[in-house]
């Protein structure tokens, strides 16, 4: 794959702003969506831009995700894709959930162009908001660095850090400081590269070399952080422990881009039980934990997202408790995953593993399973105790 | 002159005791109190039964992991109670309560109210990974000194309701030297009486500390005073609104965190609310930009239209804000603002009408002919 050395060598972020702008200038893209500085300057949302001087304030490689760019685009494409090509710039783990939700209906790719970047990772929104601006200098010097210590216990880990489902990458890794390569990674990609007028002439064999390499040991710390995680949540009493201060409110459903639905099951009329209901269940076990079911919620979130989770941490930001929900649900969406050969995101085209059929499939779970009930005479796996 | 009835324990153990007291002489079938969890850190509400269960209660520790006024409510939806129950709570959670049963959204029946003096609570953050014990002997002690905790939350530290008018029993914290070895509960209605009957402990005639209680309100309200002057100079008009709200993630946590805020689907989060096509194109035309998804502010000065005349100013919002905006500080003075224009303190008195339930013929003339 050849692409093309961005003009402009002080600052990788303002060498993106000006393709961008020329693109916007040259009408190659109606609009752009990115992350903006909100106007008191203490936070970033996504705006959709057409006027290019409104680029001013635009930042390619923000310091936080707020909110997960495939929810909005999924607000913006939910009812209907836009006329013109929008060109979203997003982190690739906001990519990979966009992909996710356009298989699962809930956006539209059509008129969409995605352009990602080698992401260095972002800070815990958490740290941000403490001091904005100086987070915003702290992060600028670590990602030059790709230093991994201020960021996110999930970004620290991720392996997916390079192009997915993307139309056009920004490469960062191996370029020199301050300077940035832009590859065509879909027809599309190149179509707009050609009406911007660079040229792809750029061997991208340097980088590809060196996000290798990065990638080869982030796969190795991800599996040692994983496994970190395993003997500390690993049966009952580590999930109840890591659980434990969890006050409930669902946030973490709230802001994870995979969890669309609008009325989730734990929030819905099932759980709303009589008095008694609650009463029986405390009088059985003496005290009951009001409210009640928490740890229901998070192994039936799990079980309903856990193929999508793109590990993007949203949700680990967005608890007003720190729990480590985000490292957690990543350990088991990878080996969800793995088990179906399924890594989300990785191309619209790969069918969501529940929605397709097989006859044989996973014997090396139901074998065992069927093995053990058929032995003990408890076929449906149920609990004897309620019968 | 109300009944006072003395227990020779510190606070914490004497509510304790009395709770263990009402579980095994059958007064009620069940206690809800603030208990450590087992098997991991944190605290949270309880619904107990058996008497040993109470081991690792802290009735009245100083946190809110919950506004337990949306927890009853839950417990209540479905029906009443069958059989009483005794639930210890802060007084902005028991007035949550009240706007809630007002509402239709759960019941008063068979529930029986120990309450407090409310010196406030320690925000959520300083639990996460604290020890609980030390922070609650910390809070004890500057409690029982007299003094106002600096660390408290900004919804505690100007906060004027601190007394529960509407508790069957009141526990005496504010300006009450000797909380490590005495525990004074006020028998403030004759359901109290009743359930402290038999008891032991001193029983005397006495009020609650009524001077100090004054010392202490002047305090809160000139603090009051000056939290919600800032946050006025702060949020006037559009742009300083979007300067409040511009960093805004629309988790819609402080929504779901509100006792009041109870709607099963929120119409922010309904379809009808949802941006069209056409709505994003307009604004690039309009403003050559949008912010998705749209509707950070009309979130938040809809969902201040829809409840700001029930809110009691708990905090809670505040508390789970993922990026620390201080919503809570805003809700309240709006929600003081549109209360004193209706006369009406939420969660006060349980027969008085919602404001909104009311018709009145001549009503806010001024405001219609403007």
């Amino acid at each position: 794959m050849n692409g093309s050395k961005l003009p402009g060598a002080q600052d990788a972020e303002k060498s993106v702003l000006a393709f961008l702008k020329t693109g916007l200038e040259k009408r190659c893209f109606e609009a752009v969506m990115m992350s903006h500085r909100v106007p008191a300057g203490d936070g970033y949302a996504y705006v959709l831009i057409k006027d290019p001087a409104l680029l001013e304030g635009a930042s390619p490689l923000p310091p936080v995700i707020p909110v997960q760019g495939a929810k909005a685009l999924s607000a913006l494409t939910r009812w209907g894709p836009p006329k013109e090509t929008i060109l979203a710039v997003m982190h690739p783990c906001e990519i990979r959930a966009a992909v996710e939700l356009f298989k699962l209906k809930q956006a539209s790719l059509d008129h969409i162009v995605f352009l990602s970047f080698d992401c260095p990772g972002v800070m815990p929104l958490s740290d941000y908001v403490k001091n904005p601006g100086e987070a915003d200098r702290t992060y600028a010097a670590a990602r030059r660095k790709w230093e991994s210590a201020k960021m996110r216990p999930l970004c620290r880990i991720c392996n997916e850090f390079v192009p997915a489902a993307s139309d056009l990458h920004i490469g960062l890794l191996g370029a020199e400081e301050g300077s940035a390569w832009l590859f065509p990674v879909s027809p599309e990609g190149r179509r707009i590269m050609d009406s911007v007028g660079l040229e792809t002439a750029v061997s991208s064999d340097a980088w590809e070399r060196e996000a290798a390499e990065r990638k080869t040991v982030r796969e190795k710390e991800r599996q040692e952080a994983h496994q970190v995680s395993r003997d500390r949540v690993s049966g009952p009493d580590g999930l109840l422990a890591a659980f434990s201060s969890c006050i409930n409110c669902h946030n973490c459903m709230r802001v994870c881009p995979v969890c669309y639905c609008r009325q989730c099951y734990f929030d819905s009329e099932a759980f709303k039980l009589p008095p008694e209901n609650y009463v029986e269940r405390a009088r059985k076990k003496g005290s009951l934990r009001l409210p009640a079911d928490t740890l229901l919620f998070h192994l039936g979130r799990m079980s309903h997202m856990a193929l999508s989770c793109v590990s993007c941490g949203t949700c680990e930001d967005a608890c007003p408790m720190d729990i480590k929900v985000g490292q957690i649900f990543s350990l088991v969406a990878d080996n969800a995953q793995k088990q179906l050969n399924y890594l989300p995101g990785r191309s619209r085209e790969d069918p969501l593993p529940a929605s397709v059929y097989q006859e044989e499939e996973l014997e090396g779970v139901e074998k065992p399973y069927v093995e053990t009930y058929s032995r003990t005479g408890d076929r449906d796996g149920a609990g004897s105790e309620n019968q | 002159m109300a009944q006072v009835l003395k227990i020779n324990k510190s606070v914490d153990q004497g509510l304790t005791a009395f709770l263990e007291f009402l579980l095994k002489e059958k007064k009620v079938s069940g206690v809800v109190t603030l208990k450590k969890n087992r098997g991991g850190p944190g605290i949270s509400y309880a619904l107990i039964t058996r008497p040993e269960e109470l081991d690792g209660a802290r009735p009245l520790f100083p946190l809110m992991p919950a506004n337990s006024g949306k927890i009853l409510s839950r417990l209540t939806l479905r029906g009443p109670l069958k059989d009483p129950i005794a639930v210890v709570l802060k007084p902005c959670e028991l007035r949550a309560l009240i706007e809630l049963v007002k509402r239709q959204q759960g019941s008063l029946e068979n529930m029986i109210f120990i309450s407090q003096t409310c010196p406030g609570v320690y925000p959520l953050e300083m639990s996460v990974d604290g020890d609980l014990d030390a922070l609650a002997s910390r809070y004890q002690d500057q409690v029982q000194s007299g003094q106002h905790i600096p660390e408290i939350r900004p919804a505690c530290r100007s906060c004027v309701h601190f007394t529960p008018q509407n508790a069957d029993i009141i526990v005496s914290l504010i300006a009450e030297a000797g909380l490590d070895r005495s525990c004074s509960l006020v028998l403030n209605s004759k359901k109290g009486e009743a359930l402290a009957d038999g008891m032991a402990g001193e029983k005397r005639e006495q009020d609650l500390n009524s001077q100090e209680l004054a010392h202490f309100s002047d305090h809160r309200k000139t603090a009051r005073l000056k939290l919600f002057d800032e946050m006025g100079e702060k949020t006037k008009g559009i742009k300083g609104l979007i300067g409040l709200f511009g960093k805004c993630i629309g988790c819609h946590a402080c929504g779901n965190a509100c006792p009041i805020c109870y709607c099963n689907l929120c119409f922010f989060e309904s379809q009808p609310n949802e941006s069209r096509p056409n709505s994003f194109r307009a604004d690039l035309e309009k403003k050559g930009a949008a912010r998705i998804p749209a509707g950070t502010l009309f979130y938040h000065v809809g969902r201040l239209a829809h409840m700001s005349v029930s809110c009691v100013g708990c905090g809670m919002c505040m508390d789970v804000c993922p990026v620390d905006i201080p919503v809570g500080t805003l809700f309240s003075r709006v929600g003081e603002s549109v209360q004193k224009t209706f006369e009406y303190i939420p969660g006060s008195k349980i027969d008085e009408p919602l404001p909104v339930a009311v018709f009145k013929e001549e009503e806010f003339a001024q405001l219609g002919e403007g």
